[in-house]
C-alpha cells in the first residue's frame, strides 16, 4: 500500500486477506452504483452484477497466478511491469491511477446524498433533494451541498494520508465485518416485509418483466460495463500480498473467497432493492438507491437510531468514506510505484522526508480526484469502469506472456485449464470495454473525451519524460534503447517444449 | 544509481538464499534461479523472490531473468566453474548488467578481467569463526542480533539529503550513529550532506524504508 508502510511482517490471515477484498468490492460500489445499474438496465439489474462476477472471476484466477509467483505488493501495474516492455506498462499505470482517483471522485459523490440522508433521517435536513446550494462565506459564489461535501471528504481523508500512515489491514477487517453486518440486517428486513402490504414491501412482481419493455437481453451489457468498477477490489487485495501468512495458498483463496462472498452479497441487496423500491424507484434514487429502499421499509421509533433506515444510510456513508480512503491510498501507491520506476518523475516515487508518506503522489491524486468531483457520477463511473476494464484485459495477457517467455518460472499457483481462463478473460472485458465505449459515444461523450485525453496525455508524458530522461535517469538502463524483450521469446519457448531441468 | 535495483541471483543455496532474504528487506526486485526443486519450493514459499527452476548455465534458462532489465547479475553457487559460467554468459547475453561473482578459493586477480566482483563468503565465515573462539572482541557483524549497522550512502537529491536530522522523522527502530567523517555522534543538528555516508543502526523491518529516504 503506501511506500510508508514497513517492510511488513507476515501478520494477516486468509481471513484479513479475504475482507480486505471484500472490502474493497462491497465498498461503494454497491451503494452508489445499483441505482445506475437499475436506470440501465431495470430489474435484470440483478444479473448485471452477477454476470460481472462471473466475468471478473476469469481475471481473478490471472490475478491469484501472477500474485503469487512475483512476490510485490504492487497490484496490477507491478505485474505488467514485469511482465511488458517500457511502454505498455507505462500506460497500464497510467490508466490505472486515473481508475482510482476517479473512483475517488466517484466515491466522493456517493458519500454525499447518502450523508445529507442521514441527517435527514435524523431531522436534521430536509430531504437529500430539497437541499438548496450553500453559499459559500468568503467565497463570492454559492456550490451545490452535495458537491460541497464531496469535496470535503476528499480533502480530509487526502490530508490524513498525506500526513501519516495509513490504518493497518486489521481495522480493514473491521470495516468490511461492519459493512457486511449492516447489509446482512438490510437484505433480512427487506424479505421480511415481503406480505407487509405496504407500499415497499418486498415483491417479486418488481421483477416482472425482467427485461424492460422495449429492450432485450443485451440491454445489461452496458450496465455490467459500467458497474464494473466495483471489482476494482482485485487489485487492492494484491496490493497487500507481502503482508499475507503463506501467500501462495492464501492468497488465491482470499481472491475466490471474497469473490464469491462479493456477488452473493450483490445479489441479495440487489434482490432486495428492486423487490421494495422497484427498478424505476431505485434508478430515481441514484446514489442514495440503497439508502432510500430501506428508509422505506425499515422499522421506525427505534432508541437512539430512531429509524431502521439510519443504519442502512449510515452503512453507506461509512462504505463511502472508507472506500474513498482505499482508493487515495491505491492511486498515490500507483503513481509511487510509477515514480519509482523512473515512469514518471522520480520525485514522485520519494517518500517524504518528514511525513514518511508518499506526499508528492498523494498530492497529485489529490488535484485530480478533487477535479473529478465535479463531474457527474455517472460519467466518473464510466471512465472509471472503462480504465478498470482495460487494465484487466493487460493483467490476463500478462499471465500468457509470462508462461510463454519465462516457462521455468515457478508458479505456486496455475490457473486451471490454462490458457482458456486468460483468454476468456481478455475476450469478455474486450467485448464490455466495446460495449461501454459504443454506450458512451451515445450517452456520455464527456466520459469518452475524458478517457481519451488521459491516454493521450499520457503518451505526451511518456515521451517527454523518455526525452528528458534520456542518460539522467539510470534506473531502468538498458530497458529503453536495448532489444525489446520479444528478442529472447523465441529462445524460450523452443525451451519450454525441452520441459524443466 | 538510486532506488530500487533489479538483481539476479544465480543459486538459492544457503548463501543465495540468505542474500535474497537481505536484498529483499531492502526493497530491491530479486530473481533467483535455482536448480533443485526443493529449494526452489522453500523459496517460493518464503515469498522474498521470483523463482526460476532450471540451470542457470543454460541461456534458455538464464534468458528467463529478463537480464537486459537486471542492474546486477551474482553468481553465489558453491561451485566456482558454474557461477564464473554464467557471468560470462551475461557478458555475451547482456553486456550492461554488473556480474558478481563467488569462488571457493581465496580469490587472486585472475577473474577482474571477465567479472565486475568477486566475493569469497568464507572469509566471512572465518572471522565469524574467530568471534566465536576470542569472545572479548568481535567484528561487527556478528554482535547484534538481527539489528544491522549499516554505512549509507546520502544520493544526491534524495528526500533528506541536505537537512538536518531535526528536519527528517527518520522511522522507529532506526539510528543515524555517526556524523559523515565518522568521528563524532550524530546528533539533531547533524546535516545529512548528499555524497557522504553515515553510519546507521537500523533493525530489520525499517530498514526498506530508511534506504528509500536516503537514496531517493
Amino acid at each position: 500500500m503506501s511506500a510508508g508502510d514497513r517492510a511488513p511482517a507476515a501478520e494477516l490471515g486468509l481471513l484479513d486477506a479475504t475482507m480486505i477484498g471484500m472490502g474493497a468490492m462491497i465498498g461503494a460500489g454497491i451503494f452508489v452504483l445499483t441505482g445506475l445499474a437499475a436506470d440501465i438496465a431495470g430489474p435484470a439489474a440483478i444479473l448485471v452484477f452477477m454476470f460481472n462476477g462471473v466475468v471478473t472471476a476469469f481475471t481473478g484466477l490471472s490475478y491469484a497466478e501472477l500474485a503469487a509467483s512475483i512476490p510485490k505488493s504492487g497490484g496490477g501495474y507491478a505485474f505488467v511491469r514485469e511482465t511488458f516492455d517500457d511502454l505498455p506498462s507505462f500506460l497500464m499505470g497510467w490508466m490505472l491511477w486515473f481508475a482510482y482517483m476517479i473512483a475517488g471522485g466517484l466515491y466522493a459523490l456517493g458519500f454525499a446524498p447518502n450523508f445529507l440522508e442521514l441527517l435527514h433521517v435524523y431531522g436534521l435536513t430536509a430531504a437529500p433533494g430539497e437541499v438548496g446550494a450553500v453559499a459559500v462565506p468568503v467565497v463570492p459564489v454559492s456550490i451545490p451541498a452535495s458537491v460541497g461535501l464531496a469535496l470535503a471528504a476528499v480533502g480530509l481523508l487526502v490530508t490524513v494520508n498525506a500526513v501519516s500512515t495509513a490504518a493497518s489491514g486489521s481495522a480493514e477487517t473491521l470495516f468490511t465485518a461492519v459493512k457486511v453486518a449492516i447489509l446482512v440486517v438490510f437484505v433480512a428486513f427487506g424479505f421480511l416485509s415481503a406480505g407487509g402490504g405496504g407500499e415497499t414491501s418486498f415483491t417479486f412482481q418488481q421483477f416482472d418483466p425482467l427485461f424492460p419493455e422495449g429492450t432485450s437481453a443485451f440491454s445489461i451489457l452496458p450496465a455490467m460495463g459500467l458497474t464494473f468498477i466495483a471489482f476494482e477490489g482485485y487489485d487492492l487485495i494484491t496490493t497487500v500480498t507481502e503482508e499475507v501468512e503463506n501467500p501462495r495458498e492464501n492468497i488465491p483463496r482470499a481472491i475466490f473467497y471474497s469473490l464469491g462472498a462479493t456477488v452473493v452479497v450483490y445479489a441479495l441487496v440487489v434482490v432486495v432493492a428492486i423487490g421494495t423500491l422497484g427498478a424505476e424507484g431505485l434508478a430515481a434514487a441514484g446514489e442514495a438507491g440503497i439508502a432510500e429502499a430501506a428508509t422505506s421499509f425499515m422499522p421506525t421509533g427505534l432508541p437512539i437510531i430512531r429509524n431502521g433506515g439510519a443504519l442502512i444510510v449510515f452503512g453507506a456513508v461509512f462504505s463511502t468514506l472508507t472506500a474513498l480512503n482505499a482508493v487515495v491510498i491505491a492511486s498515490s501507491r500507483v503513481a509511487f510505484s510509477m515514480g519509482r520506476e523512473g515512469q514518471l518523475l522520480p520525485r514522485i516515487g520519494r517518500i517524504h522526508h518528514r511525513y514518511g508518506t508518499p506526499f508528492l503522489a498523494i498530492l497529485l491524486s489529490a488535484v485530480v480526484m478533487l477535479g473529478s468531483v465535479v463531474l457527474p457520477t455517472e460519467s466518473a463511473g464510466n471512465v472509471s469502469s472503462l480504465f478498470f476494464l482495460l487494465s484487466f484485459v493487460v493483467v490476463n495477457a500478462a499471465v500468457i506472456k509470462l508462461r510463454r517467455e519465462r516457462p521455468d518460472m515457478r508458479r505456486p499457483y496455475e490457473m486451471p485449464y490454462y490458457p482458456i481462463p486468460a483468454v476468456l478473460g481478455i475476450a469478455l472485458n474486450l467485448l464490455l470495454t466495446g460495449v461501454l465505449v459504443v454506450y458512451l459515444v451515445r450517452t456520455d461523450p464527456l466520459a469518452l473525451a475524458l478517457s481519451v485525453g488521459w491516454i493521450l496525455a499520457g503518451a505526451l508524458a511518456y515521451y517527454a519524460l523518455r526525452a528528458r530522461g534520456e542518460g539522467s535517469t539510470p534506473e531502468r538502463r538498458g530497458a529503453s534503447d536495448a532489444e525489446p524483450s520479444g528478442a529472447d521469446a523465441p529462445t524460450d519457448t523452443s525451451n519450454a517444449e525441452g520441459g524443466v531441468d | 544509481m538510486d532506488g530500487n535495483f533489479r538483481i539476479v541471483i544465480a543459486g538459492g543455496g544457503r548463501v543465495g538464499n540468505r542474500v535474497a532474504h537481505i536484498l529483499d528487506d531492502r526493497g530491491h526486485d530479486v530473481t533467483v534461479i535455482e536448480q533443485d526443486p526443493d529449494r526452489a519450493e522453500a523459496l517460493s514459499d518464503d515469498y522474498v523472490a521470483t523463482v526460476i527452476e532450471g540451470d542457470a548455465t543454460r541461456p534458455g534458462v538464464l534468458e528467463q531473468a529478463d537480464l537486459e532489465r537486471a542492474d546486477v547479475v551474482a553468481a553465489l553457487t558453491s561451485l566456482t566453474g558454474t557461477n564464473l559460467a554464467v557471468c560470462l554468459l551475461v557478458r555475451e547475453l547482456a553486456p550492461d548488467t554488473q556480474t558478481v561473482v563467488r569462488t571457493e578459493r581465496e580469490p587472486g586477480e585472475e577473474f577482474d578481467r571477465f567479472v565486475d566482483e568477486v566475493i569469497f563468503p568464507e572469509r566471512a565465515g572465518a572471522r565469524a569463526a574467530v568471534n566465536a573462539i576470542e569472545p572479548d572482541v568481535s567484528a561487527l557483524e556478528d554482535v547484534t542480533g538481527t539489528l544491522d549497522i549499516l554505512e549509507v550512502h546520502v544520493a544526491e537529491g534524495a528526500p533528506v539529503a541536505g537537512r538536518s536530522l531535526e528536519e527528517v522523522s527518520l522511522p522507529h527502530g532506526s539510528l543515524v550513529v555517526s556524523d559523515a567523517a565518522g568521528d563524532t555522534l550524530a546528533g539533531p543538528e547533524t546535516v545529512l550532506h548528499p555524497g557522504e555516508s553515515y553510519l546507521v543502526a537500523v533493525e530489520p523491518s525499517v530498514v526498506d524504508e530508511v534506504l528509500n529516504l536516503f537514496r531517493g
